[in-house]
């Protein structure tokens, strides 16, 4: 693998350099701006991706021996879940994937660098917001509040399919809480001088209060769930509307991730932000 | 409420619980009913990037995925018989205690592998179908996205050797004479039931605009925008999975006496 870096480097360099020379159209994404509307709009589409996930995770069963250090005996990795997400992790980060500060790593400790030509992506945040990974909780909530919930008790024997589904999921629902950073930095350039005083004085309670908008909240909620329903349907041809009423999971998991986890924990990130926004 | 719908999710996970019993005709149909869903959402999420070419530089993209194949091969994916690599050239060998999966195929089923064709009717014939053009950086989530949903679809089409099995046990005498006699042409007929192949596209148009439509809290309206096309989910499964899938299952037929 060693061997295959300088040639790599080099191949995406004239790639990349080729491909942004010719692109006179690019994409609206590159280079683009951050308002309230668009991240809105951004949490709202990640709904659906936290859903299609959970969707998938639930195909297998608990599969516990993915998630026991004792079992597959990987040197320094522990569970297979363990040697998955982080290997995986290692060779996504060599393709670039945290140089987009919306990605947050599992295992930051000695992730290697990237090897692809960097991409402008758009500078918004505060630089205090790098420092700002709060995976370790949402690993946490993830094997022992979410997968009991979700995954159904038995054995199949595909634990890399289901580590790998689990690694899927935990990076949706890790954009999605570490989101938070761009919600708490255009609410800031919306209304600093409501923000500043709370932030000197490092007045948790007052920025969460601030941040918290309960019928927003319930919305969210509601809409999450909705979408669970409509997509964990059994679609067949023979039902008028579609639902034939057997799901492939409970849909109440997914509004209880919300309420529950992701968003507070947003709340949170954007909290943490907001107190180092103006160092 | 809760219990029947933990009953109802065990049913829906009997394409696991086949893994340790026997594969039959309805068991095999219903999960390639099942795949149709995560080949859906795969394409949705893969249809949420834009096309992102830098990606598509022949190095970086095998890079990814072959070493991403390592990681899965280690953690002991492909000794699972219904999981076929896209590099099987070197693949390590899996670190984890082996796992009695259903020894239901033939040995020679092990050598049927047509990701080649796979690969290149995904990034040559189905990419440029339904992904907007751009660039947004996010090079390596877009490779990820692409390898989930090639392991989605390749998953599916070689599942023909389980449905290939499956109607052989069913009616041995009306595909031996025709496997003696190496009918490709025959065979290829016997498989095909043109009726639900018809159903089977009808149904997955209709789940991409169920799983692909915008859902909002507002009463449901028509006409709506879909995050994939759903004739394109139409025309992957008419002219590239059905198809090879019955390709899969025509090779393995072939070998079946062996």
């Amino acid at each position: 693998m060693m061997i295959r870096f300088p040639l790599l480097v080099l191949s995406l360099t004239i790639g990349a350099l080729r491909c942004r020379m010719a692109k006179a159209e690019s994409s609206p994404d590159s280079g683009k701006g951050y308002t309230l509307a668009s991240v809105r709009e951004a949490l709202v589409r990640q709904e659906d991706t936290i859903i299609y996930g959970l969707i998938e995770r639930a195909k297998f069963p608990s599969n516990s021996h993915t998630y026991d250090e004792n079992y597959a005996e990987i040197k320094g990795c522990g569970s297979l879940v363990e040697f998955v997400v982080m290997n995986t992790e290692a060779l996504q980060a060599q393709a670039g994937r945290y140089k987009n500060p919306e990605e947050n790593p599992f295992f930051p400790e000695n992730l290697p660098p990237s090897v692809v030509p960097s991409y402008p992506f758009t500078e918004i945040l505060h630089p205090g917001a790098a420092s700002i990974n709060i995976n370790k909780s949402i690993w946490k909530m993830y094997f022992q509040e979410l997968l009991p919930l979700l995954a159904t008790s038995g054995d199949d024997g595909n634990y890399a399919q289901t580590a790998a589904s689990d690694l899927s999921l935990l990076q949706a629902i890790s954009r999605r809480i570490h989101y938070g950073k761009f919600v708490a930095e255009v609410k800031f350039r919306d209304a600093p001088q409501d923000y500043e005083p709370l932030i000197r004085a490092k007045d948790r309670e007052g920025l969460m209060k601030l941040l918290t908008f309960t019928s927003v909240e319930e919305e969210v909620r509601k809409r999450v769930e909705k979408k669970a329903t409509v997509f964990g349907q059994e679609v067949s041809l023979n039902s008028n509307n579609g639902d034939s009423g057997k799901r492939k999971f409970d849909p109440s998991v997914a509004s209880q991730l919300y309420q529950k986890w992701v968003i507070p924990l947003t709340k949170e990130v954007q909290v943490e932000y907001l107190l180092r926004r103006l160092e | 409420m809760m219990v029947g719908l933990v009953v109802l999710v065990l049913m829906l996970a009997c394409c696991n619980e086949v893994a340790k019993a026997e594969y039959t005709l309805d068991s095999a149909r219903e999960c390639l009913a099942r795949q149709e869903d995560t080949i859906i959402f795969g394409l949705i999420e893969r249809g949420r990037l834009p096309f992102n070419a830098p990606t598509y530089n022949y190095t970086f993209l095998t890079f990814l995925l072959r070493d991403s194949e390592a990681i899965q091969a280690k953690a002991g994916r492909y000794t699972n018989p219904e999981e076929n690599p896209f590099f099987p050239e070197n693949l390590p060998p899996s670190v984890v205690p082996h796992y009695p999966f259903s020894e239901f195929l033939h040995p020679a089923a092990a050598l049927i592998n047509i990701n080649k064709d796979i690969w290149k009717l995904y990034f040559h014939e189905l990419l440029p179908m339904f992904v907007a053009s751009g660039d947004d950086g996010n090079y390596a989530q877009t490779a990820a996205a692409d390898l989930s949903l090639l392991q989605a679809i390749s998953r599916r089409i070689h599942y023909g050797k389980f449905v290939a099995e499956a109607k052989f046990r069913e009616s041995p005498q009306c595909y031996k004479p025709l496997i003696r006699a190496k009918d490709r042409e025959a065979l290829m007929k016997l498989l095909t039931s043109e009726s639900v192949e018809k159903m089977v596209v009808k149904r997955v148009k209709k789940k991409a605009m169920v799983f692909g439509q915008e859902v909002t809290l507002d009463r449901d309206v028509k006409g709506k925008k879909y995050k994939v096309d759903p004739s394109v989910v139409s025309l992957l499964y008419q002219k590239w999975i059905i198809p090879l899938t019955k390709i899969v299952e025509v090779e393995y037929l072939l070998r079946r006496l062996h």
